[in-house]
């Protein structure tokens, strides 16, 4: 038998996936012909799966320059009639918000679904948004699964379901569902291949005052009929039981970690259950039987009172007189867990619980002492290493003629190289959003007298970095602008970007160059370096932070995981360094205090190099200021 | 059909974790179970600290495994296991590799490490059975320091608890790698399926 894979058509099969090859498999069965996104955490592997078998399918799939690009482009797919999709971290639906906006007043022609990959506790993000708000705002109806099956099957019907009502649709996922595993039953694939279509109609694609206010109604009028479906799709369900005092309405994943709850209290007789798959809106109908039937309720939803919110609306305006619970019980910070579920049900039922937790706690908090702390670091041979080593040496060096106690300010961004804000770089300042690091820099600009020396990776730059640059030049801000150009998104899982040469579907493309975009835009001081060439790349930095008025340099070598990569695949030889004993200084430690490379060690004392780590790079060499750093001899 | 098993696999990143609840949970769809898992990327595999949960059976829905749950607990790494203490119980097994990765900031002087007695006594007396042995040192004599992961998941069968026939992990390991690597990935796991046996004795 050929071997199953994320592509085949075998209905009923089961396959073991990750979250987000399930989301990726709904949007293949439901025929989805045009897929967009910009890789995020934890959203990337939707796009990465698409774009895999794209070809074979008669599909087409893109990793845009940034999410609203994205969206627009499975936007302006439905508009002539074409399934598409566009998917993207949570915080990247911010970037599409301005054409989200309309798009509600729009409404879809082929089937047009968003997804948005929310991460609550912020594990790989800058903040834990919610963006079932942000759905709230545009009238946009949010599905969202409690498991991997139901991800699949959810994603499959969002196509279905926006076709059936004219409207596009959200698909919520977060990052225990994206990044969890689990086995599916596959489904048919949707063979049939649309043609697109350009129908000219102003009424609802050219938006001037005039159609805001001719759509505005018929958006509601489809929301509304939206509202009513909710109430029969399967992904809503009400569990009644017999003289329950308590309800339990269960958001998405949260209803995965009721179950396990009640389960586990062995009382899953004595409690109601309402499953919500969709957020918004809710079905109506069912809180209200719910409502009605029950003493007490808690709404077990991650982060925000999203749903808590409009279930004490519902209550209020029926006149349901039940308590409702939610925020009170339940964090608005982080993930839930079958624990956090289970100790506020046992608590509301009078319910033991299962487990003495507070000695489990206690035991977690007696051990935290001894855990050395491991925070994620630059790898070995990181080029951002050598460029961020360059940046502080060289603004150290102006600051002093600013004056002498004048710090230099390096604006940060989001990439890699946002891991040198740990000890010992601490080299990153401010770190907000994509292309944050360029804009902050322009500000500080006019406030502050210090060198400011801000940084952001070659993907961050096309993605959002290339307006700040302009208005640094249009608007006389004296900043340094360094783009640490590694040849990948590394930071999300290597994807390409219009700087590499070739697209997600694994084509050729031109290779845009960001020294040349800087050029184009103004830019009088343009350099480019390599970043391993420690003193040119120094005497550089310095150069540009001196220059009046707004410099850029391109520091460029790729990122030592694709080097490291490559070279094995071409079974080339990595030559690790090490380091002469007879040379080192044992109290120096100059090497690990300025670079932080976690192939550098301390063994009994003594500074070594881990050879199984080292990468070669020669970093520390060049800052070694006992020449006791050399290359192992091959 | 089994209720309930949780495995909780711990380490650092570039240890092979993932790769290690891949192969088990395909491992258990092949056996006809139901599995549900998780595991913690993004920020994580630059050197932070792993884990990825594999559950199986048929009282199992959410991806993570509930405080106090874990079945068996496979540590790549000492003070991984040591970090995820309150997963245990009484009945849990855990098989701790005793090679250690010390973190950067040790050198640097920002935290320290614990002796290894300490790490011991501490998930001895949490869990109810613990297995040491250095998979690191195992995986070179199977012939590629690389393998320590399928090591310590060798040494998992090896406790024989597992609804997993060891034919069909064994099936999946040799599907997942290349025909060249997979004799030295068998070796390897069939080393530490031994030694936990012998440990067990
Ligand atoms: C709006 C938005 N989209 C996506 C992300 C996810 N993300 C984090 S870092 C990054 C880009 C990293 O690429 P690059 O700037 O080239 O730096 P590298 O990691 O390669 O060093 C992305 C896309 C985000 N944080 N915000
Ligand atoms: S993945 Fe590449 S860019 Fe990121 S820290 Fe490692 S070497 Fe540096
Ligand atoms: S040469 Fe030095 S800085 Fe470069 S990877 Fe090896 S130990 Fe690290």
């Amino acid at each position: 038998m050929k071997e199953l894979t994320i592509s085949s058509d075998a209905p009923g099969e089961r396959l073991f996936v990750l979250g987000n090859e399930a989301i990726a498999r709904g949007a293949i069965e439901a025929g989805v012909q045009v897929a967009a996104a910009y890789p995020g955490t934890p959203s990337s592997e939707i796009l990465e799966t698409l774009a895999g078998v794209a070809k074979g399918l008669d599909m087409y799939a893109e990793w845009s320059t940034n999410e609203k690009v994205a969206f627009e482009v499975a936007l302006a797919a439905s508009i002539c009639g074409i399934r598409s999709m566009a998917s993207m971290k949570h915080v990247g639906v911010n970037v599409a918000h301005d054409p989200l906006m309309t798009a509600g007043y729009m409404g879809a022609k082929g089937g047009l679904v968003l997804v948005s990959a929310d991460d609550p506790w912020a594990w790989s993000s800058q903040n834990e948004q919610d963006n079932r708000y942000i759905a709230l705002q545009g009238y946009i109806p949010v599905l969202e699964p409690s498991s991997v099956q139901e991800a699949k099957d959810m994603m499959a019907d969002a196509f279905e379901l926006s076709e059936e009502f004219k409207h596009l649709f959200m698909f919520r996922s977060v990052t225990r569902i994206g990044h969890a595993r689990g086995d599916i039953v596959l489904g048919k694939i949707a063979r049939e291949r649309r043609k697109g279509q350009f129908v000219k109609d102003r009424t609802w694609l050219v938006y001037t005052p005039r159609e805001a206010r001719i759509n505005k109604p018929l958006m509601l009028e489809r929301f509304d009929k939206i509202k009513k479906r909710v109430n029969t799709l399967p992904y809503n369900q009400l569990k009644l039981a017999d003289g329950a005092r308590l309800g339990v309405v269960a958001c998405g994943l949260s209803y995965s970690y009721t179950l396990e709850a009640l389960k586990w209290l062995g009382i899953e007789d004595r409690v109601s259950l309402l499953k919500i798959g969709t957020p918004h809106p809710l079905p109506e109908e069912l809180v209200i039987k719910l409502l009605s039937s029950v003493k007490e309720v808690l709404i077990a939803e991650e982060l925000d009172p999203f749903v808590e919110l409009h279930v004490k609306a519902i209550a209020g305006e029926n006149n349901i007189p039940v308590k409702i619970h939610g925020k009170d019980r339940l964090p608005r910070i982080g993930e839930l867990s079958t624990r956090k579920v289970t100790e506020a049900i046992a608590d509301l039922t009078k319910s033991k619980p299962p487990l003495d937790f507070g000695r489990l706690d206690k035991l977690e908090k007696e051990t935290a002492p001894l855990l050395p702390w491991r925070p994620p670091a630059l790898c070995p041979g990181c080029s951002h290493r050598a460029s961020h080593y360059a940046i502080r040496v060289a603004s150290k060096r102006v600051a002093r003629d600013y004056g002498q106690d004048i710090e230099p300010i390096y604006p940060g961004d989001i990439g890699c190289y946002n891991l040198a804000y740990n000890p010992p770089q601490e080299a990153v300042d401010t770190t907000i959003c994509m292309g944050g690091s360029f804009g902050i820099a322009n500000g500080l600009a006019h406030v502050i007298e210090a060198p400011i020396v801000a940084h952001l990776g070659d993907s961050t730059f096309f993605h959002a970095g290339i307006p700040p640059l302009i208005n640094a030049v249009y608007n006389k801000a004296n900043v340094t602008m360094v783009i640490m150009d590694n040849s990948a998104t590394a930071m999300t899982g290597f994807q390409p970007h219009p700087g590499t040469g070739y697209t997600a579907m694994g084509e050729k493309a031109v290779q845009l160059k960001p020294e040349d975009i800087a050029k184009a835009c103004g830019v009088e001081f343009v350099e480019v370096v390599d970043p391993f060439d420690l003193k040119k790349a120094t005497e550089t930095m310095e150069k540009a932070i001196r220059f009046p008025g707004p410099a850029v340099v391109v520091s460029r070598r790729l990122c030592a995981m694709i080097e490291q990569r490559e070279k094995r695949k071409r079974k080339e030889a990595i030559i690790p360094y090490r380091v002469d004993q007879d040379k080192c200084n044992e109290k120096c430690n100059a090497c690990i205090e300025l670079l932080g490379c976690p192939a550098l060690i301390k063994e009994d004392g003594r500074t070594v190099i881990d050879s199984a780590l080292c990468t070669g790079c020669g970093l520390c060499a060049q800052v070694c200021p006992y020449k006791a750093i050399v290359e192992e001899k091959p | 059909m089994t209720k309930e098993f949780n495995v909780l696999i711990t380490g650092v990143g570039g240890q092979g974790v993932i790769l290690m609840s891949e192969l088990l949970g395909k491992s258990a769809v092949k056996e006809g179970l139901k599995v549900r898992g998780s595991e913690i990327l993004g920020m994580a595999v630059r050197g932070g600290s792993v884990t990825s949960a594999i559950r199986i059976g048929k009282d199992v829905y959410g991806p993570l495994i509930p405080t106090g749950k874990c079945t068996a607990l496979v540590g790549m790494e000492p003070s991984e296991a040591l970090r995820n203490i309150s997963f245990l119980s009484k009945s849990s097994l855990v098989i701790v590799n005793t090679a250690a990765t010390i973190p950067f900031t040790v050198s640097l002087g920002e935290s320290t490490y614990p002796d290894m007695e300490q790490v011991l006594e501490k998930l001895g007396k949490a869990a109810g059975r613990i297995v040491e042995l250095d998979a690191t040192k195992i995986a070179q004599e199977a012939g590629s320091r690389l393998t320590a992961n399928i090591v310590m998941l060798g040494a998992l069968f090896g406790a024989e608890q597992l609804p997993i026939k060891t034919a069909a992990i064994k099936e999946t390991i040799e599907e997942r790698f290349p025909s060249k690597a997979a004799p030295t990935n068998i070796k390897a796991f069939d080393l530490g399926y031994q030694a936990c046996r012998q440990a067990l004795k």
